[in-house]
């Protein structure tokens, strides 16, 4: 009846035209693009999976072990048998470095991704119900924030959680008690994007249309508030991280026999003069594992950035074609 | 190229000469650009934004730049202040008074901008600081080109300008803060701050884009005094081309970064020689006239300024494309035959004033609904409104909330929309046009008032099963087509939604997204795209399948087409025109582009203050407004035929709406009523303590004495106590430069 419905000779035009000029970038390549221009961040991702593939396989490169002690090498510095040297008790460091470092990555990953998932959740909630849902779930959440999380670990990890211990090795317990305590920032942060978003009219279409709300969080509000989450996962990863450093340096952390880095740190402060290595080499690898992630962190927030002015590739490429 | 053709001219013109000397005669033009070219780099190359625009703009003319969005208007103007971003590549030549400005340091330009050449822009809301007031930021305009000028006169200075725009009382609004404006008060301050140095020439990009029609009236008339009173040339951007038919005196029409026809505003509109401006013309409804015929659609997208094109770059939309126009990029030549017109299109010459845009864009042809030769009164009730009501209480206080008025949002509305029409609600915003939709699509059972949907009552929607079963019946298309759609969506979950919601089989749920993809004119495969890929056009259609997707009856549109470009807005329109008649739809549409409602609209209420103050079929009522608001309203509505709008009557509205609080007793339109205004005070006294009824529109005694039999009740309702009353004449305006050609 119409040239409405017949196939449009200019919208075929327009497609061929959107196809062959790969005018349309895919937004993830984009990302991929901004995040390799950005060379510390390159740097930073390769030293985090550098550190995480040698906390996976490093310890199948020596014959010694986090438990077993060598009674003639105690307290020796770095040598051909012991490459990092060996503790007090005379067990080889570079044994126990790997431990420490699959502990503290391992706590660091499961709580930055879980607790993010947790407070995505949990703030989506909050701002799609609004009104009393959000009050009551708001204040549970202040509640949690004022509580002193550092006395909770303490106890958590000590006198009070007796028959949690027996059941749980000591890291698993800090990973609950970190998780507890760590989404609620990120939380309150998602709450107000989602507020904005649930403006946007396709949350409302979709509610036009009778979908039910948690579909309409899971699918509508949660995917759009991805870049945040990216970017807040490695920040929760790196603040874990400091948090079970922190915590098993003063103690109330993981408790030997099982090794993080923090408690090699803690453990070496107080021979610092007499045995170096024992604190320099898990400090080391801390700075490592802490600072390549906050390289990265600084590349990803270039690449979500919708306003980033990062187009250099762009630039270059201009300048060929004009040197043509 | 042609070297040996036509004799070189080795001497510059003596205008040249004069400009390459940096001096000019009085008689020049105040600011000359020449092959003015930017490119912006970005994620995939250069893109090439103005490619080669020219032109001369004389003291005190008004040049209009139409075109749709990307079409280099704005980088233009930015790139003429200096004020792209230093990534920019900038070429050519801007010549203010025969000085040079491109290439001039951001130090350097700041002497020109602001003194010599002055800008206004698009948001007002924005283009003013929150925390100075506004006599601070006028006299800081004032201070920083004239350093020896003293306080007070600085002030007095102020003040003066404020009275200019038409601000009330200026001396005390000195010391307001913007957010005490409104948006048309705020764009009246910025051009006062514009005007402030007595610019040679002054930039003004789509300022009354953000506002509504009655204030755009008020701001095109304000520009306009500014323009007497200063001298100033005036650039005025934008892209309706109603809005500059009344003001400009030149019209340059930019696509795809460059001009493709320029020539006085008659020669434009009534001669256009270029397919694209004829294009443009034929898509902008009439507000004016009774229009049986669709819009003139321009299908496509503009070109890709990525590439140079290698040809015209208008070839893939045009109509009448040939191979020669593929062959290189015409350039603009003079029209055959007149003296000042100039268009880039190889058939300037046979495209004369007679040809017909319909024929040429091959318009469809006008579709007729089944519902058409059915009466009105014989059809089903689709949606019925019966006394709704929505009041907002206005609080004040921290602690304690005292209740200290109400904010009547929409004020007992009744109307019922019938199968097959199209209903429409106009008004400014504030009028509660929205809000009365947000209260359709929104029902619930403890609603003041009943909305009836297919049959069913607010009042019985208590289960979720009820709910749904109404929901069914009605379905909303959003405003701005982008955020309607999840960008993280493909077409075909977006479609799937819907009908996934509904219970439907995966492979029915396939079967229909085909079916409706083919409805609205989109190709089946493009399902799997995301929205970005689309242009706005394109992405209304993939929102308009998904209200379609659940067969409503009813269609809510919120302001359907009025975040697109006017060429893909006539698609729209006709695709909307196209499924009514073809699926028997009706529609409840919310604009505040009184053309478009004309074009698409059975029946319109206009709307004022949470009032329906008429509202009867759409031809009468625009035909023969009653209520003076209505006259008002259309009144202010530009429209694209420059003889028409240098003789016509326009009424200019007094101020904004009226804050809720101090909302007149009787009539709530007496604040700004031009008949209330020119009314004996004894029945002034009747409009403020009466509140007018609606009623319908009585046959005159003429009119009755004619027909033979009963004169059958009109379907036209008003409220107003005198509307054959005489308007005030402060608010007449007519302009009577008739002539815009002196020279």
């Amino acid at each position: 009846m119409t040239n409405l419905n017949a196939v449009d000779p200019a919208a075929v035009a327009q497609d061929a035209h959107l196809e062959s000029a790969d005018v349309v970038i895919a937004k993830s390549t984009i990302i991929f693009r901004r995040f390799m221009r950005n060379k510390t961040a390159v740097a930073g991702l390769a030293v985090f999976l550098g550190l995480t593939i040698f906390s996976f396989v490093g310890g199948f490169f020596t014959p010694w072990d986090k438990e077993t002690i060598d009674p003639f090498n105690i307290g020796m510095p770095p040598s051909g048998v012991h490459w990092l040297g060996t503790s007090q008790a005379g067990i080889d460091l570079y044994a126990m470095t790997v431990e420490g470092t699959r502990i503290s990555i391992l706590i660091g990953l499961i709580v930055g991704l879980v607790s993010v998932l947790v407070a995505a959740v949990y703030g989506c909630t909050m701002a799609y119900f609004g009104r009393k849902v959000d009050k009551v779930m708001l204040f549970v959440l202040e509640a949690l924030i004022m509580m002193p999380a550092l006395l909770v670990v303490a106890v958590a990890t000590s006198g009070g959680g007796d028959g949690l211990k027996k059941n749980l090795p000591s890291w698993l317990l800090l990973i609950i008690v970190l998780l507890v305590f760590s989404w609620m920032g990120t939380a309150r942060l998602i709450r107000s994007m989602s507020m904005s978003l649930m403006q946007r009219d396709f949350v409302k279409a979709a509610q036009y249309m009778g979908v039910p709300p948690r579909r309409i969080v899971w699918r509508h509000l949660v995917p759009n508030i991805g870049s945040l989450l990216v970017l807040d996962i490695t920040r929760g990863v790196t603040g874990a991280i400091l948090a079970e450093v922190a915590f098993s340096f003063i103690g109330i952390g993981i408790k030997v026999p099982d090794v993080s880095l923090g408690v090699l740190i803690g453990g070496a402060t107080s021979q610092v003069q007499t045995f170096p290595w024992m604190f320099w080499v898990p400090l080391t690898v801390m700075f490592l594992l802490t600072g390549s992630l906050a390289m990265m962190n600084d590349g990803l927030r270039d690449a979500f950035d919708p306003s980033s002015s990062s187009v250099g590739r762009a630039k270059k490429n201009s300048a060929e074609k004009k040197s043509k | 190229m042609s070297t040996f053709l036509e004799p070189a001219d080795p001497a510059p013109t003596a205008a040249e000469r004069l400009h390459i000397a940096g001096l000019h005669s009085p008689s020049d033009a105040v600011l000359s650009v020449r092959d003015l070219n930017v490119s912006f780099n970005s994620e995939n190359g250069a893109v090439n934004a103005v490619r080669g625009v020219n032109f001369d703009l004389m003291p005190g003319k008004t040049l209009g730049i139409v075109g749709e969005s990307g079409s280099g208007k704005s980088v233009t103007s930015l790139a003429i202040l200096g004020l792209l971003p230093a990534t920019a590549e900038i070429s050519g030549s801007v010549r203010l008074k025969g000085k040079e400005l491109l290439g001039l340091s951001d130090k350097a330009m700041c002497a020109y901008r602001g003194n010599d050449i002055a800008m206004v822009f698009q948001d007002p809301l924005s283009s003013l600081t929150p925390v100075y007031t506004v006599g601070t930021q006028i006299i800081e305009a004032l201070t920083i080109h004239n350093p020896g000028m003293s306080k007070s006169a600085k002030e007095t200075r102020a003040v003066e300008l404020l009275a200019m725009v038409g601000i009330p009382s200026p001396r005390n609004r000195l010391k307001a803060f913007p957010h005490e404006f409104s948006g048309g008060m705020r764009q009246r301050v910025m051009i006062a701050i514009a005007i402030a140095n007595n610019p040679r020439v002054l930039i003004a990009d789509e300022p009354t884009t953000a506002l509504d029609v009655t204030i755009q009236a008020q701001v095109l008339e304000v520009l306009h005094k500014a323009q007497e009173e200063t001298g100033a040339a005036v650039v005025m951007i934008t892209h309706d081309l109603g809005v500059v038919a009344g003001i400009a005196d030149d019209i340059m029409v930019m696509y795809a970064g460059k001009p493709v026809e320029t020539g006085s505003v008659d020669d434009i509109y009534y001669d256009p020689r270029m397919p694209y401006t004829m294009g443009l013309l034929g898509a902008v409804p009439r507000v004016d006239v009774v229009e049986k015929s669709s819009l003139v659609p321009i299908d496509g997208i503009p070109p890709n300024l990525l590439h140079t094109p290698t040809g015209c770059s208008f070839a893939p939309r045009c109509p009448l494309v040939t191979d020669a126009c593929l062959d290189g990029e015409p350039s603009l030549s003079p029209v055959p035959g007149t003296g000042y017109h100039q268009a880039a299109c190889i058939k300037s010459g046979s495209l004369g004033g007679d040809v017909d845009v319909h024929e040429i864009f091959s318009a469809p042809p006008v579709p007729v609904s089944r519902f058409d030769l059915i009466p009105r009164g014989e059809r089903s009730t689709v949606l019925e409104l019966k006394d709704v009501r929505k009041h907002f209480p206005l609080t004040k206080g921290a602690l304690l909330k005292r209740r200290i008025g109400t904010v009547k949002a929409v004020d007992g509305l009744s109307f019922d929309i019938r199968e097959g029409e199209c209903f429409s609600i106009v008004g400014e915003s504030g009028s509660g046009k929205t809000t009365t939709l947000l209260e359709i699509m929104e029902f619930h059972k403890d609603q003041d008032g009943e909305v009836i949907i297919g049959g069913i009552s607010n009042k019985q929607a208590a289960d979720a099963k009820t709910k749904s079963a109404m929901r069914r019946e009605m379905q909303m298309v959003f405003q701005d087509p982008t955020g309607a759609l999840d960008p993280r969506f493909t077409v075909y979950e977006v479609l799937a939604e819907p009908l996934q919601n509904a219970g439907f089989s995966r492979p029915d749920i396939k079967k229909r997204i085909m079916e409706l993809m083919n409805l609205v004119g989109l190709q089946p495969d493009h399902v799997n795209r995301f929205p970005n890929q689309f242009s706005g056009g394109q992405r209304q259609r993939v929102g308009i399948a998904r209200a379609l997707a659940v067969n409503p009856k009813l269609v809510v549109l919120d302001e359907p087409v009025s975040a697109l470009d006017v060429s893909v807005q006539a698609g729209v329109i006709n695709l909307l025109d196209k499924l009514r008649a073809e699926l028997g739809l009706s529609y409840l549409m919310v604009a505040h582009d009184l053309s478009v409602v004309r074009h698409i609209s059975d029946r319109v209420a206009v709307m004022y203050l949470g009032k329906i103050v008429e509202i009867g079929e759409v031809d009468r009522v625009f035909d023969n407004p009653r209520h003076p608001y209505t006259r008002a309203l259309l009144s202010a509505i530009p429209v694209p035929d420059p003889q028409f709008e240098r003789t016509r009557e326009r009424i200019i509205l007094q101020g904004d709406l009226p804050s809720p609080l101090d909302a007149p007793k009787g009539c709530n339109f007496a604040t700004r009523c031009p008949v209330f205004a020119a009314l004996p005070a004894a029945k002034q006294e009747k409009c403020l303590t009466l509140e007018p009824p609606l009623e319908a529109v009585r046959a005159s005694a003429a009119a009755q004495a004619l027909a033979a039999g009963p004169v059958p009740p009109s379907d036209q309702q008003f409220a107003c106590f005198f509307p054959d009353g005489e308007l005030d004449e402060d608010m007449l305006v007519v302009h009577k430069t008739a002539e815009p050609h002196a020279p």
